[in-house]
């Protein structure tokens, strides 16, 4: 009957499932979501009038997927990835960036954000900008102000290469609020924000983002050793499982439990969706004049005349 | 009889950019003609795009505006279903689909049922049309036209088949979305939406024509997937999902006769039952019962005309007996 997509291409292969774990309710048919994104970048992009897009390059599995949709969209010529490591990132991580730019064949650019970092929180017992009285800050500024820098980066990047800043969060981080405010979450447009983390490794399997890349523990690599999993106290499969069940099938608590799902953990994931509503909206508006945007002045943002000329 | 050529035209409008849409429309309905189509189906919001918000107003058309009259003219010899903004005499804005045929505006369904929940706010920006009717067409058959959201209520399809429509026509902008891997075509909306055609086509032993988008609006992807059901609820064409095309498809009107003459249902409808249980809910409903004891369901609107509701109700013959 239909065309194009009478099978179960979206299914995943014996080989995706070895590289990690997938919950069945979340397994999503790749074609279809690779067909949709894609078709979304170009989207976004030429409404805007732009024909180049630029991103941040982690090694990660997350911005690894988003260049390997972007370069489908636009094409590797049109893509800039940018490498931005701190001094103490992992080397794995700019060897695996490398391997994602090696294998698109895209533009890249390194750049080495410590002196930026640096400057401000000083270094080796010398203050920074920010001044002697707090020392260099706690992991949380530290990696905040990384979070920043990079985008910083990207967004003047953006002017020279002439693209608009492609964005690479996914669903579970910025639904517990695993996110910079201005920080990693700062974008033109996301790709893949409504793709939990395990439905990124299906969709990063389909279209064959490097098997090291995949497989290895996620990280937000802002101090050595760190791992998300770790960080959170949740591995992603059972956290996706349970945004899941919880957010975009409605269940109840008391369902969840019936469910499997443990009363703290429950609890707590409930906790950080609530207390990081702020982080997914734009900055509120106090209700003055006759029309206020985005109360009751509601436009798209791409409508005529909205492209840059 | 001539199998009638259709040609669905699955296109992704241009948001709020109506010139360049109404010219588009111009070209596709060309191409149609030229691979010899007798009626030329173009999906809902085709001349506008789907996400206008406060665009609205300003891409709203008069049903006698010029740029839709001009469009109309390229229909010699041909029918076609076009859907643009429609402003009323009273200002009011309504999604519409007309049915242009021999050059002229024959016919204007303005929807019915405008979704407002999930990611749907159509009745923010539109209000919703109040008249279900089916429409003589050339090609020698009754039309019912219904755009998207009224194909998910039953009575719009029943109604038009009683009404004599043997072709059941629905323009959508049907946003794509549930794509989890146990769905037969991988798209959630998709399998919900052939579900409902093919039931349908099967029991208003009518044709069952969709027409939807592709393209995007924002966020929001448009899953085409347009299809023609024959009046068995067999598919007889399916085009492809989220792909921009003309498709055409040729049909046997004489199957609805062949159809309808072994599956008699339409025959055997009651409509006067229906109308009769009809009343007695409609009085629940809306709180119009003579029954002073009972309350309006949750579901019921307040009213100030209880007297004159209650006389109607009774004179139906429903609320007394109900429990």
């Amino acid at each position: 009957m239909s065309a194009a997509h009478g099978g179960r291409q979206g299914e995943p292969n014996d080989g995706a499932r070895r590289l990690f774990e997938l919950p069945p309710e979340l397994a999503i048919d790749t074609e279809i979501a690779r067909r949709v994104i894609v078709d979304f970048i170009r989207n976004q992009l030429r409404q805007a009038g732009f024909a180049r897009g630029v991103l941040g390059l982690s090694g990660g599995i997350d911005s690894a997927l988003v260049a390997f949709l972007t370069a489908e969209a636009i094409g590797p010529e049109n893509l800039l990835c940018v490498l931005m490591p701190y001094r103490t990132s992992s080397p794995e991580s700019v060897e695996h960036a490398r391997l994602v730019v090696e294998k698109l064949g895209c533009e890249s650019d390194l750049v080495d954000i410590s002196p930026m970092v640096d400057g401000y929180f000083g270094r080796d017992g010398q203050p920074g900008a920010a001044g002697a009285a707090d020392g260099e800050g706690s992991p949380l500024r530290r990696g905040n102000l990384m979070a920043r820098e990079r985008m910083c980066v990207l967004y003047d990047r953006s002017v020279g290469w002439g693209g608009l800043v492609v964005g690479t969060g996914n669903k579970t981080e910025s639904l517990i609020g695993y996110t910079t405010l201005f920080g990693d979450s700062a974008c033109a447009f996301n790709p893949i924000g409504d793709l939990y983390k395990s439905q990124v490794r299906q969709v990063a399997a389909a279209v064959d983002v490097p098997e090291a890349i995949i497989r290895k523990a996620p990280s937000a690599d802002l101090w050595p050793g760190q791992t998300d999993e770790a960080e959170a106290g949740f591995s992603y499969p059972k956290l996706d499982r349970l945004l899941f069940w919880m957010i975009d099938k409605r269940r109840t608590d008391e369902e969840l439990l019936a469910m499997g799902f443990s009363g703290p953990t429950v609890e707590r994931v409930k906790r950080l969706v609530a207390t990081s509503e702020f982080k997914r909206q734009v900055p509120p508006v106090a209700k003055l004049g006759p029309r206020t945007t985005g109360v009751d002045y509601l436009y798209p943002r791409r409508r005529p005349g909205s492209a840059r000329k | 009889m001539q199998p009638l050529r259709i040609a669905l035209v699955q296109l992704a409008p241009r948001l709020g950019v109506l010139e360049e849409n109404l010219a588009r429309h111009r070209e596709l309905l060309a191409q149609a003609r030229a691979a010899g189509a007798g009626l030329v189906v173009f999906p809902e919001l085709g001349l506008t795009g789907y996400q206008l918000q406060d665009l609205a107003a300003e891409v709203a058309m008069r049903k006698d505006d010029p740029r839709l009259l001009g469009l109309a003219a390229e229909t010699q010899g041909l029918s076609a279903v076009v859907s643009f903004v429609e402003e009323a005499d009273d200002h009011r804005l309504f999604i519409s689909a007309a049915l242009f045929e021999d050059g002229e505006v024959r016919f204007v369904h303005r929807k019915l049922f405008l979704p407002t929940y999930g990611l749907f706010d159509e009745r923010r920006f539109f209000a919703a049309g109040d008249r279900l009717r089916t429409v003589d067409s050339r090609l020698g058959v009754k039309l019912g036209i219904a755009i998207c959201e009224d194909f998910w209520h039953l009575g719009v399809a029943e109604t038009l088949a009683l009404d004599g429509a043997q072709m059941l026509i629905n323009v959508s902008s049907s946003p794509g979305r549930d794509l989890a891997a146990i769905h037969e075509v991988g798209l959630g909306t998709a399998v919900s939406w052939r579900t409902l055609m093919r039931t349908y086509a099967q029991l208003t032993t009518s044709f069952v024509v969709f027409c939807n988008r592709v393209g995007m609006d924002e966020t929001i992807s448009f899953w085409g997937g347009s299809e023609v059901i024959g009046p068995s609820g067999e598919a007889l064409f399916t085009a492809p999902l989220f792909d921009e095309g003309l498709y055409t498809v040729d049909v046997e009107l004489g199957d609805v006769r062949r159809e309808r003459i072994g599956l008699p249902l339409l025959r055997d409808e009651r409509p006067e039952l229906h109308l009769r249980e009809l009343r007695r809910i409609l009085a629940h409903r809306t709180g119009l019962e003579i029954d002073e004891a009972s309350e309006p369901s949750d579901g019921g609107r307040e009213t100030g005309q209880s007297a004159a509701g209650s006389r109607e109700a009774k004179a139906a013959g429903g609320p007394d007996r109900r429990p």
